[in-house]
């Protein structure tokens, strides 16, 4: 670090005319603190350079130090009560004979805030998406219109998506952790949609980095009516993808990990909608929950074929 | 996985192991564990499973650092004294670096946190070969070098892994979790003893050898790895299931089992040392894991779960009988009688 900025500065001394406004692309991101730009130097054409370095948005008063202390001790407590009490924070005999589980309900705006809505906006596109809760408080309500116009930067061919994914689960001081779904094998959704096709997404969050951006997908089609559906989709469904591309090594995905092992769990849930089609679209959720559908033997729906047989 | 890689895979194994327990010189038997390490690599990564590859990785990185350790262990010991012999290691870093090494590569507490992975990412027949047949090296350069190892750091490794096997495998519910960590507690029952008595430490780790394989052959037939798909197996597999409580009960140390021989050689081994606290916390820890164990029998056989009958996977006719689990089971649970033959020659 030192040695760089020594550089620079016999640089500037050397040839002011060499030295132009912006710097090395090597040397700028170690200089500008920013450690994402590290790992890939590339910015949106039209976004604005980070200016701001890292450490300034930390705030360091000592009262609030104290009292995130506080909090995060009161959760280890928490937790360690739960660790006593059996897997999950759930008693053994409701562990093992447990057939269903409410994972996710939507009833108040503390359960709305655990979710995370988002839209082509973010790469200059048009479509937009609101959360809010339904009718008495019933229900989520995702709603908005999708827009496929491809915002003109010169690079980007398609747009015209927007989601929502649960935050993930956080532990005390800002440790993971993980969902269990072992004891399950499908997910159930009770939803009312309005016939457009939605894409459920899980994120396990992985022991590699170069794997952070696999998600496991498969579709969810909603019926329009006015009636609400219950639809439950097998986790031998689901199948690999990573940024957007199916992969053609599969694998099923495994339900399992959770306590202290943070390799490979099942991190976030969420939904997608891109169809190419423009228009308003929304999806009302009562909750999400979990299912050991016994009459369900597949292990995974999706053979693979070797890539060169031998002959 | 393919006739040449799993010939050549099984060999190496075959192959380091010997060179390991043959060796007079540390090189030999630091050849004899890093082919171990390398040819067990393609059986945990077969199914190229993400998790696989992960416990793959890990079970690589601590093996390596391990061996490495233990080399330089030697490679200080050489230095000292001029020479390589497994049985004269004298300077005390070499013991106390050599202790630590093969802690870290056995998975005494505190270098055990790699071991419930690499378990739970492999296949129930490399989880069998991970807990047994690679143990071996290891425990051998123990007996070799057990009168140069370090007393007070090893009894406190072996009183933690009694404790901490015991407690952190309560919570579990994913088998092979389990069974790592009643690995590791009946690690730290091998390492108590081994200054004292060094044949306990063998007939323990035999006698373990023997309940775990029969125990993952068991599970193995019946294709599960989570305790609630043991709840279903008294359907598939009702002899199974029966005698793998009996087995259970025996890893546990219950008297008319077999189990109980090592446990009882060992309490009336440190009695004899003057070491009566040590034997008493080390009974008691073996409580927790008896919890665990009776967890498992009660889910499997004692008790009949009100689940439906259908169980996923399970629509096969044809159950793959190994001749072997016969032979594991009878002698895990009636060998007990014959211990009179044992006890002399301690």
């Amino acid at each position: 670090m030192a040695l760089t900025t020594v550089l620079l500065k016999s640089v500037s001394l050397r040839g002011r005319c060499f030295r132009h406004d912006f710097l090395h692309p090597l040397i700028g991101p170690l200089l500008n603190d920013s450690m994402s730009k590290l790992y890939s130097s590339y910015r949106r054409p039209g976004s604005q350079p980070e200016k701001k370095p890292a450490w300034k948005s930390v705030d360091l008063s000592f009262k609030k130090s104290f009292d995130v202390l506080k909090t995060q001790l009161s959760l280890l407590k928490k937790e360690s009560k739960e660790h006593l009490i059996g897997p999950g924070g759930q008693p053994w005999d409701e562990f093992l004979l447990e057939q269903t589980k409410v994972v996710w309900e939507f009833r108040s705006q503390e359960d709305l805030n655990k979710w995370v809505i988002s839209s082509d906006a973010e790469i200059g596109g048009k479509s937009e998406v609101y959360l809010k809760l339904g009718r008495n408080d019933q229900a989520a309500l995702l709603y908005g219109t999708l827009n496929t116009e491809v915002p003109r930067d010169g690079e980007t061919k398609y747009s015209g998506y927007c989601g929502m994914r649960a935050k993930p689960l956080v532990g005390s001081f800002a440790r993971r952790k993980y969902y269990d779904w072992s004891n399950f094998n499908s997910l159930y959704l009770r939803v009312r949609g309005d016939g457009r096709p939605w894409m459920v997404n899980i994120y396990t969050d992985p022991y590699f980095s170069h794997q952070k951006d696999d998600l496991y997908n498969y579709f969810m089609f909603t019926r329009g009516g006015p009636y609400w559906e219950e639809i439950k989709i097998p986790f031998s469904k689901f199948f690999l993808s990573s940024r957007g591309r199916v992969q053609d090594n599969q694998h099923p995905l495994w339900l399992d990990k959770a306590s202290f092992l943070w390799a490979s769990a099942i991190c976030t849930l969420g939904f997608t909608i891109g169809d190419k089609v423009d228009g308003p679209f929304q999806l009302e959720i009562d909750f999400i929950g979990l299912l050991n559908d016994r009459a369900h033997t597949e292990e995974f729906a999706y053979e693979l074929y070797e890539m060169n047989p031998k002959v | 996985m393919n006739p040449h890689a799993k010939l050549i895979t099984t060999a190496s194994l075959i192959l380091g192991t010997t060179i390991t327990i043959t060796s007079n010189h540390w090189a030999m038997a630091w050849t004899g564990l890093e082919i171990n390490t390398i040819a067990i690599i393609p059986m945990i990564s077969k199914s190229h499973h993400p998790r696989a590859i992960e416990a793959t990785i890990k079970y690589f990185l601590v093996q390596a650092a391990a061996s490495a350790s233990i080399l330089f262990s030697s490679l200080i010991n050489a230095w000292s004294t001029g020479q390589w012999d497994i049985t004269q290691l004298t300077n005390p870093t070499s013991c106390l670096l050599l202790t630590a090494a093969i802690a870290m590569k056995l998975g005494l507490v505190p270098f055990h946190f790699w071991f419930p992975e690499v378990l739970q990412g492999s296949s129930l027949t490399t989880a069998l070969l991970l807990s047994t047949a690679m143990k071996f090296p290891p425990i051998t350069i123990l007996l070799l070098t057990s009168n140069s190892l370090n007393p007070p750091l090893l009894t406190l490794m072996a009183v933690a892994s009694a404790a901490l096997g015991g407690w952190t495998g309560l919570n579990q519910t994913q088998l092979r979790k389990i069974l790592a960590f009643s690995s590791i507690s009946h690690l730290g029952w091998m390492t108590i003893i081994i200054i004292y008595a060094p044949k306990l430490t063998l007939l323990t780790f035999l006698l373990y050898t023997l309940l775990t394989s029969a125990i993952f052959l068991s599970l193995n037939t019946s294709h599960t790895t989570k305790l609630s798909t043991l709840m279903t197996s008294w359907t598939k597999t009702p002899m199974l299931n029966a005698t793998l409580m009996l087995i259970l009960l025996s890893l546990a140390g219950l008297p008319p089992f077999i189990g109980f021989l090592p446990k009882w050689l060992i309490i009336q081994e440190l009695t004899k040392q003057e070491m009566t606290s040590t034997a008493l916390t080390l009974a008691l820890l073996s409580l927790l894991s008896l919890f665990f164990y009776l967890r498992l029998a009660y889910s499997s056989s004692i008790t009949l779960p009100p689940n439906s009958t259908n169980q996923t996977k399970h629509w096969y006719t044809n159950k793959n009988a190994n001749p072997l689990i016969a032979i594991l089971t009878s002698l895990s649970i009636l060998l007990l009688p014959l211990s009179p033959l044992i006890l002399p020659t301690i």
